[in-house]
């Protein structure tokens, strides 16, 4: 008993202790590519404890929700435009000699990726197999070479080669006998939901026009044309600040997944404030895109409700199996994004319209759906007709908080987690049925 | 001639003797006795991987032994690519359903067809279950054969071709080799980068059905794509459906869709295979051979260039050896790709006489063009190489297909296995006399 209430005191403590040290800006500091946001690689080193299980309890079945790991920029555009604007700029005497400098570093990173866009970055090879390296270390009653472990990816390659990179890994490390993989069209219900009706809500005018002011004040891009042209009459007519900057940023967070990465950098054009700003700017469209936003709806996590649902399916169906089962599932951050907001881990599940209050309460996309992060569900129990199942989540490696009291954190009852989550799916599909319906009849 | 050149010499005359044995076996079988045993070898690049087949391996050479593997693969079994192929039949079905002209039989073809139809839905083009396990066998099969180069630390590097079902069988193959050794150095990778001789389609090249071949191919399939049995058989009344369903087109997508299915989870449901005999199996194989002769083969018709899309990946091939020579311990080199890369390789290097040339298609059989032995799901070629020591200047080497030792039309003194400066000088002359 005393452990008990030891182990939630400091679980309390702890949860205090990181909200207080929830600051971006230190952050941001010790690592900038933080700022990347969901373009950030998440290291797959092994920092994280684990609090102990209860007495006598195992992990038995492992549902894991991951993103790709680390990837060259999808389109071609984000490494060809800015390179023209400097070429050209170049061609007419118009760059300073930063400016030359960065259309040197420009023309390697472009290079670099040449014919590679979109494509898994040999790091994020490695990222994956280390992911899955840390994962077996630390669950080892859960990876066994009678298991069975089934990975599947969404149709994408780089999900796909980090599939297969993490299930050779598995594979390498105790040749179970069934390692299956598999991708197919047939499963985005549950990989990767689509929902028009839903997603068609994002970007209303009111929600643009709150994020086009939120934007704008956190914009000055005169500095940064200054440093990199000599003649800003030329800028004035040639260039858009906003839009160069931005993809000056981008690329920066994009050097890290390279080989190119501790070799050259741009995030050095950038003062803190001015990555800072980026950073919120890109944080909050985020938000306005998958977390609750409470001026579109509040909703957009629950485009992963087909997830979360599947989540719990599985987890029931798991419940008798005699050896080990461990689903592992590649997908993309937006799927990773949603269903953390959905499932209200940590902060996740902030509602709010205020975009400046984000980082105030902890919402940091890197934190939250960095390449090579997950979400793991890890089922505990005692024995195989144990009724009393366990379950606690990581968060990109990390022990998190679910939204559903418990009194063993940050293990949670099995039959609490599935109540709250149930409950929140069926009053969200139950208003959306409502609203249907209203519509048909009125159109009547 | 000293005891080690007898010894290879002596070798080299019954392997020489064997193998020409083995091939006056293998003719007396006939393309129809293959479709006879196995229905789905008449569906061509649909034909499923032989699996079962154990075959001997020919010792190393005296004093050599292999030390890298050359390898460019076929993806696994897979769905139809396209709804369009199954889309034809099942749509005149379903007219003719409409207008009550099914046959009890004829219902349940439709039946079977819905089946299919709704199990191959949202996965045109993927890589089955049992695609995997053909990836998983071949690869723990590689390591058994040559544990020597397959040996604790040796590199392995498996490349694929953009395309997700090739991506999944060199993950298949991967998953299946570390099993087995988990010290290998493996590494994965698939990237637009490589597609230039991976999956390399010569737009001049594709142009492949020119007039002349398209009169001479229609010639060719005029008497042999109909099946008035058929339609007896699903249609009331076959003179009247005849407005509705083209019974060239729906005998041929209909024998498809059966034969198909062995690819999949459904290949115990063979209803739709067992409506057809076997010499309209056979038909159909005329048929397809015919059309990959034309696109793959070396057809004086249309020129007899086509085997040349693959120049790029023979230089390759060629070039990733030269360089992996230099190196102590070279493993392997794995290449995860396509049949329609596959099938004019082995044309273009005249594996087992797949160099013959010919402006008719009646000519095909009788000298051994069967494209469905070349290009199944799964298929392979495998170059594995054998020296003395790293200072060894004669490497040679050997040619499976399918894991079968095969032959070269290139002089050795040693078959199976062969020189290979003989190989590149041989090669490298044919591909610079090639104008594009």
């Amino acid at each position: 008993m005393n452990r008990k209430i030891f182990i939630v005191l400091s679980a309390i403590i702890l949860a205090g202790l990181g909200v207080k040290a929830q600051n971006v800006v230190k952050e941001l500091k010790a690592d900038v590519n933080r700022s990347a946001g969901t373009y950030y690689s998440l290291p797959a080193i092994k920092t994280e404890h684990d609090t102990p299980a209860p007495a006598g309890m195992k992990p038995f079945y492992i549902n894991h929700y991951a993103c790709p790991s680390s990837y060259y920029l999808e389109k071609g555009e984000y490494y060809n435009d800015p390179l023209a604007v400097f070429m050209k700029a170049d061609s007419l005497g118009k760059l300073t000699k930063l400016g030359k400098d960065v259309l040197r570093q420009l023309v390697i990173v472009h290079d670099d990726a040449h014919n590679r866009t979109g494509e898994l970055t040999i790091k994020g090879m490695a990222q994956s197999r280390g992911a899955m390296k840390l994962m077996v270390e630390r669950f080892p009653e859960a990876f066994t070479k009678n298991g069975y472990y089934s990975a599947r990816s969404v149709v994408q390659n780089r999900s796909i080669l980090t599939m297969v990179e993490s299930a050779a890994q598995l594979s390498k490390m105790f040749g179970p006998q069934t390692v299956g993989t598999r991708v197919s069209h047939g499963e985005q219900s549950f990989m990767n939901p689509q929902d028009k009706d839903l997603t068609d809500d994002r970007n209303d005018t009111l929600t643009m026009e709150r994020y086009k002011r939120f934007a704008a004040l956190n914009t000055d891009e005169i500095r940064l044309m200054e440093s990199l042209f000599n003649d800003q009459n030329y800028v004035t007519i040639n260039v858009d600040p906003y839009i160069l900057s931005q993809q000056l940023f981008r690329l920066a967070g994009s050097i890290q997944h390279t080989e190119l990465a501790g070799r050259i950098t741009l995030y050095d054009l950038f003062t803190p404030e001015e990555i800072h700003r980026h950073w919120r700017k890109n944080n909050a469209w985020n938000y306005i895109n998958y977390g609750a936003f409470k001026l579109n709806g509040a909703r957009q996590p629950f485009l992963q409700r087909g997830v979360l649902r599947n989540m719990i399916h599985m987890g029931d169906s798991m419940l008798k199996r005699n050896n080990p089962v461990a689903h592992i599932r590649y997908t993309n951050e937006r799927v990773i994004m949603g269903l953390a907001c959905l499932m209200e881990l940590n902060n996740c599940g902030l509602e709010t319209e205020n975009l400046d209050s984000l980082e105030h309460h902890g919402w940091a996309d890197y934190k939250i759906a960095p390449l090579g992060g997950s979400i793991v569900m890890i089922h505990y129990r005692k024995h195989k007709d144990d009724p009393n199942i366990l379950v606690k989540v990581l968060l990109n490696g990390r022990e998190a908080r679910l939204p559903m009291k418990t009194d063993c954190a940050p293990y949670y009852r099995w039959n609490d987690v599935k109540r709250y989550y149930l409950r929140k799916l069926y009053r969200y599909e139950s208003e959306r049925f409502n609203e249907t319906n209203k519509t048909t009849r009125s159109n009547e | 001639m000293n005891n080690d050149k007898i010894l290879l010499f002596v070798r080299g005359l019954v392997v020489l003797f064997v193998s020409h044995f083995s091939l006056v076996v293998s003719q007396a079988q006939t393309v129809m006795d293959l479709i006879r045993e196995k229905p789905q070898y008449a569906s061509c690049n649909y034909n499923t991987y032989p699996d079962s087949i154990v075959t001997e391996l020919t010792p190393a050479p005296e004093g050599k032994k292999p030390f890298y593997l050359s390898h460019y693969g076929r993806h696994g079994s897979r769905y139809i690519s396209s709804r369009s192929g199954y889309d034809i039949p099942y749509t005149m079905m379903n007219h003719a359903d409409s207008v009550d002209e099914l046959t009890p039989t004829g219902r349940r073809v439709l039946e079977e067809m819905r089946l299919i139809m709704a199990d191959t839905e949202r996965r045109w083009g993927e890589l089955t279950n049992y695609g995997r396990k053909q990836h998983r066998n071949i690869a723990r099969r590689m390591i058994e054969h040559f544990p020597e180069i397959f040996c604790k630390g040796a590199r392995v590097k498996a490349i694929s071709t953009v395309v997700p079902r090739c991506i999944e069988s060199m993950g298949a193959a991967m998953i299946e080799m570390f099993r087995i050794n988990p010290d290998l150095d493996i590494t994965m990778d698939a990237s637009k980068r490589t597609m230039w001789y991976m999956n390399y389609q010569d737009p001049k090249l594709r142009k492949y059905m020119t007039t002349e071949a398209r009169k001479a191919y229609d010639k060719y399939t005029s008497g042999l794509l109909g099946n008035t049995r058929l339609m007896e058989i699903i249609f009331k009344n076959p003179d009247l459906v005849k407005e509705i369903v083209d019974e060239d087109y729906f005998n041929y997508y209909l024998m498809k869709m059966g034969l198909f299915q062995q690819n999949t989870d459904r290949y115990k449901d063979t209803y739709l295979q067992d409506l057809f005999l076997t010499e309209e199996l056979y038909r159909m194989w005329q048929i397809d051979n015919a059309l990959w002769y034309i696109q793959c083969g070396a057809y004086k018709v249309n020129g007899g260039k086509q085997p040349y899309s693959q120049r790029y990946l023979l230089r390759q091939i060629i070039a990733d050896a030269d360089s992996c020579f230099k190196l102590v311990s070279p493993g392997a080199q794995l290449r995860y790709g396509h049949e329609t890369c596959l099938l004019p390789l082995v044309c273009l290097l005249g594996v087992n006489g797949f160099d013959f040339e010919t402006d008719k298609f009646e000519d095909l059989e009788e000298n051994g063009w069967w494209c469905s032995s070349v290009f199944p799901m799964g298929s392979n070629i495998q170059f594995v190489f054998y020296r003395r020591d790293i200072k060894d200047q004669d490497v040679l080497f050997k040619v499976l297909l399918n894991e079968v030792e095969a032959s070269l039309p290139i002089k050795t003194d040693c078959a199976p296995y062969y020189h290979w400066k003989d190989f590149k000088d041989y090669y490298l002359k044919k591909i610079d006399a090639y104008k594009e």
